[in-house]
């Protein structure tokens, strides 16, 4: 009779919080499905269910090694942990003595758990320069949530716990229905369509339910802050704001109303390439049915106005009185066991360490607690060396960084790096030594959730292939040997030291074991509070936690550091209006911004039930744009700029802007030789990014708004493996199989 | 009793995950797929459609691939659902050509490597021989998860309603897309959206009378956006919470800090 065995876990597929089912027989995962009791009610994504080829895969990295050729010649040879960590922690020390801990740097990409590790052993060594891709991916609406609500996690209601789900709910250059990318689960957002009014999308191409809304709106990419500077004019001009909410908790009323006064309907119509009416109409949906939500996607942030849209959006918010009503944007109440981010927030940025930041003198918003990636390239560049030793933990920075070229010959520079990943990849070819990760299957931690209501369990289902370890367990043997007042014993303890807040069965402090059957953590239902401004919440007699108390339209603070207190409009550093001669040379309105349900970033493409559902990267143009520039649905294209060109296969959309080319972001070949790392050159739209024109608050380069044009590839120009691989059971050729 | 399933195009985001779910319950080979997701995407030059097909085996009633079977391999059953005996069926590929929905594959040898064709098969690969074994020179298709089906009633269980006892891509799809449930019931789910909603075949003029129903309508344009007591309460998942009655001034201070 098989050993059948059933274990809970959460997925981490994506940014995660999915309940898992696994089942195993005889000790083989042989099934994967939703948990039914869980938050999300036993449904998955095809990301999370093909984990399956993700634990058995050929390619996986099972040992350490370190690189016995140049940088990128994929040149590896097998070494012990011990060699490993001790060497790393040993470069580590030199560096703190020698030049000081700032020329560490700790990298991470958006997280497979690991964030609160990656901050904590930054902190805990004394270094500022975190290096995350957080400025253009969720920062910046944090920082900007927080400035304008003083509190930065302003999240959805899609919960209906206080009685009402929103009205009115616009998805904002996002697709939440394909992604739970921002932990705001897909699954929540779906249900409560069931009781939306209005749906509107803004996309300049249309996600899944564009063409079923309400209203769908198409921007020209990079002019979202002046969408939102004209319904909040129309908003004025109908007044249409939320009385109430504006007399009593709002500061900055007829600053804004001035500033916005401008950015009419005609006007935004024609910097947006849109009609009027959707502005107005948009508008009229926002304020009068309410309450509604605002989901914003990081394409917003990926441009370098970012920091001024996502402020005008929030003032959007709060002109609608759309803040802490049920139904509208909501920060939640914590669970028992706390805010997990206090894990790393315990050890306090010094302001020695801040000084130290790389950028932190220009982007006074985003290069507070992390330093800003671009700075941090052109400083290696300029050869002043700012880094000396480089931890880097499974973020892909020479794909999803603006000019990989750059990017790629400042890495190339960096003395000494490491690179932990579950597979090899560009930032792995990079660095000196790997270390081989656990895939969340094979790992035991704490798994946090953007909105912060909840935490979960990853329960280990299975032992990982080879010697690899969790992140947990790398960043905890690090840490121990070069600062072990700050670190544990064992993964056990730090687990036990992440939850000790929470209540465990026995009444005194939980304990992981514990935790780990119960799986979750949270507050919800009658249990979460709104409208905490109108209670001792946040401020004795209520308030906002901001400096003047109130939800601010205009911000002193941000006066301060030098920047607008109100939002402001600006150009795309390239685009049809700010570089006139340019545009004609590149007459495509370009945008990175175009994802796939199954890839979550530069991940997957090694996994083959997930490559089956697009094999090439893929870029899209309206069937009359591609007829006008003479390429074809089906062709494999050039997409040149000022800076290079890529080729993606084109397929023609007729749910795209006209004049607007969406490229998949994020691509590189696990297939192709390291030797170029992994074909980052050949399809990845960063080719084609510029470093060099940066949001004044958060440092984001314009990755979703530049300028190209598009040609036809010639059959002698597709010599690369990929091109040559029909079927997507492709075969990437680097593999420890015989180590 | 005749099973059937009804798909919400107005949902349906083409995420793929009914794909997946498929492979993993089906131990599918690399390159088999049961269901498929067919992309329709049009300009008349005033409205734009963007809209995903999910597609499986329709279980037709008057189902053409059972009759050009000449082994009876492929039949049907009691419940409605259209099987194919793998020791029967010899190959002749007679129905994948009457199908018109082509919604059957042949597993030739080329469809059937492993999951990474230059290495040895992974270890559910391995067990999926044992639990799931494909016979290569047999011809398949969606079988609404019919063992899924069988298992859950034994257990009296309800498809459609309890998940032991409902396809595996229902039971996964994240918007809720699938609707699964007894046909001949006028009061179950999918007899009511098909009634409330408007339920349509693909091509009806093929004759074969499908049991997979579509709907379709624009969202938005909901009357009420108050919660029922269910969603305020989080009933099903009430249990988990870990912070109680933080209506309590007190408590919620606490996590504020
Ligand atoms: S949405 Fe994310 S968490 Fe959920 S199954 Fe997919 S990858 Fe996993
Ligand atoms: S799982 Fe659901 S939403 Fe996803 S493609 Fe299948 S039917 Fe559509
Ligand atoms: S859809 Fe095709 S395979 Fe399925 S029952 Fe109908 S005819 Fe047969
Ligand atoms: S009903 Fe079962 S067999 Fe048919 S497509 Fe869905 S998961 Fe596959």
């Amino acid at each position: 009779m098989a050993n059948r065995e059933v274990v809970y876990s959460t997925c981490k597929s994506c940014h995660g919080g999915c309940g898992v089912k696994v089942t195993k027989e005889d000790g083989v995962v042989v099934h994967i499905e939703g948990n039914p009791d869980s938050l999300t009610g036993g449904t998955m994504c095809s990301k999370g269910l093909s984990s399956i080829q993700h634990i058995d895969n050929p390619y996986r990295l099972k040992y350490p090694m370190k690189q016995v050729g140049k940088k990128g010649e994929g040149k590896w040879e097998r070494i012990s942990w011990d060699e490993a960590l001790d060497t790393i922690a040993d470069k580590m020390k030199a560096a703190i003595k020698d030049y000081g801990p700032h020329t560490i740097a700790i990298s991470q990409g958006t997280g497979r758990g690991y964030n609160r590790y990656t901050m904590r052993l930054a902190r805990s060594l004394g270094t500022g320069n975190a290096i995350t891709p957080g400025y253009v991916c969720h920062s910046p609406r944090l920082g900007l949530y927080a400035l304008v609500t003083g509190y930065g996690r302003l999240y959805c209601d899609y919960h209906g716990w206080g009685g009402e789900f929103p009205k009115t709910q616009i998805m904002w250059a996002k697709q939440l229905e394909i992604s739970s990318a921002d932990s705001e689960m897909c699954y929540w957002y779906m249900r409560s369509l069931d009781y939306v009014k209005n749906l509107i999308i803004i996309d300049p191409r249309a996600s899944a339910y564009a063409t079923r809304a309400n209203l769908w709106i198409q921007p020209r990419p990079g002019t979202d802050c002046a969408l939102a500077l004209g319904m909040m004019n129309v908003i004025y001009e109908e007044e249409l704001w939320d009385k109430e909410f504006v007399d009593n908790w709002t500061f900055g009323f007829e600053e804004l109303r001035e500033r916005v006064k401008d950015f009419t309907p005609e006007k935004v119509s024609d910097i947006c390439w849109i009609p009027k009416e959707h502005v107005i109409e948009a508008a009229r949906m926002w304020a009068i049915d309410t309450p509604g939500t605002i989901q914003v996607g990081s394409s917003l942030e990926r441009q370098a106005n970012c920091g001024h849209t996502l402020r005008a959006i929030t003032c959007l918010m709060g002109l609608a009185g759309n803040i802490e009503r049920p139904g509208s944007m909501v920060s939640w109440v914590l669970p028992d066991t706390g805010l997990i981010e206090d894990f790393n927030l315990e050890l306090p940025i010094t302001d020695e360490m801040k000084s130290k930041i790389i950028g932190g003198d220009r982007f006074k918003m985003g290069a507070t607690r992390t330093c800003n990636p671009d700075t941090m390239v052109k400083r290696l560049l300029a050869g002043d060396a700012p880094i000396k030793v480089w931890f880097s933990v499974g973020g892909q920075q020479i794909v999803h960084m603006a000019n990989t070229k750059e990017v790629v010959a400042a890495i190339e520079r960096v003395e000494f790096m490491s690179h932990t990943d579950l597979f090899m990849g560009p930032m792995a070819e990079a660095a000196d030594i790997v270390l081989p990760a656990a895939h969340w299957l094979e790992l035991d931690d704490v798994y946090d959730m953007h909105p912060r209501f909840m935490i979960e369990a990853h329960n280990k289902v299975i032992e990982p292939p080879g010697e690899a370890m969790s992140d947990a367990w790398i960043f905890n043997e690090i840490g121990k040997r070069v600062v072990p007042d700050k670190w544990w014993d064992t993964v056990e303890d730090m687990l036990d030291y992440q939850i000790r807040r929470g209540e465990g069965p026995d009444g005194g402090p939980l304990k992981w074991k514990d935790f780990s059957e119960k799986l979750v953590s949270g507050c919800w239902g009658p249990d979460q509070v709104y409208y905490k401004y109108k209670t001792d919440f946040w401020r004795e007699g209520g308030g906002f936690p901001t400096p003047s108390g109130k939800f601010e339209f205009k911000s002193n603070h941000l006066e301060s550091l030098g920047y607008d207190p109100l939002p402001v409009y600006a150009e795309p550093g390239e685009s049809p209006v700010s570089t006139p001669d340019l545009f004609k040379e590149y007459p495509l309105v370009m945008s990175s911004g175009y994802r796939q349900p199954f890839y979550f970033l530069g991940q997957y493409r090694n996994i083959p039930w997930l490559r089956s559902f697009m094999e090439f990267p893929t870029c899209q143009l309206h069937p009359e744009t591609a007829k006008l520039y003479g390429v074809e649905d089906g062709d494999i294209v050039w997409i040149e700029g000022p800076r290079g060109r890529i080729r993606q296969k084109l397929r023609t959309f007729p749910g795209i802007k006209r004049g607007v080319l969406m490229a998949t972001a994020n691509c590189f070949y696990p297939e192709e030789p390291a030797k170029g790392y992994h074909g980052v050159f050949i399809s990845n739209p960063n080719v084609l990014t510029s470093n060099d024109h940066l949001d004044p608050m958060y440092g984001s380069p314009d990755l979703t708004c530049l300028l190209c044009k598009v040609y036809k590839a010639k059959d002698e120009e597709l010599k690369e493996e990929v091109f040559r691989n029909e079927e997507y059971g492709f075969v990437p050729p680097h593999s420890q199989e015989d180590m | 009793m005749r099973w059937g399933m009804v798909i919400d195009l107005a949902k349906c985001t083409r995420c793929h995950a009914c794909v997946a779910a498929c492979r993993i319950e089906h131990f599918l080979p690399l390159r088999v797929t049961w269901p498929r997701l067919i992309a329709l995407e049009t300009d008349n030059g005033y409205d734009v459609d963007v809209s995903t097909y999910p597609v499986r085996c329709n279980q037709c009633k008057d189902a053409p691939c059972v009759d050009a079977c000449p082994t009876q391999a492929s039949y049907k059953r009691e419940d409605g659902i259209v099987a194919i005996d793998h020791d029967k069926c010899f190959g002749c590929r007679y129905c994948v050509i009457a199908c018109p929905y082509q919604n059957r594959t042949y597993l030739s040898r080329k469809r059937n490597p492993n999951y990474f064709p230059e290495h040895a098969q992974t270890r559910f690969e391995k067990m999926g021989k044992k639990l799931y074994p494909h016979q290569v020179g047999t011809t398949e298709k969606c079988n609404f998860c019919h063992e899924r089906i069988d298992a859950g009633r034994e257990k009296d269980l309800k498809p459609g309603i309890d998940r032991d006892a409902t396809p595996a891509c229902v039971n996964t799809c994240q918007p809720r897309a699938l609707t699964f449930g007894d046909l001949d019931d006028p009061n179950s789910n999918v007899s009511k959206l098909i009634r409330e909603k408007s339920g349509f075949v693909l091509h009806s003029e093929y004759g074969t009378e499908p049991s997979v129903y579509y709907i379709d309508y624009k969202l938005g344009g909901n009357p009420s956006n108050k919660a029922p007591v269910e969603a305020q309460t989080g009933s099903h998942i009430q249990h988990l919470s870990t912070v109680y009655a933080p209506s309590k001034p007190k408590l919620a201070k606490k996590n504020a800090d």
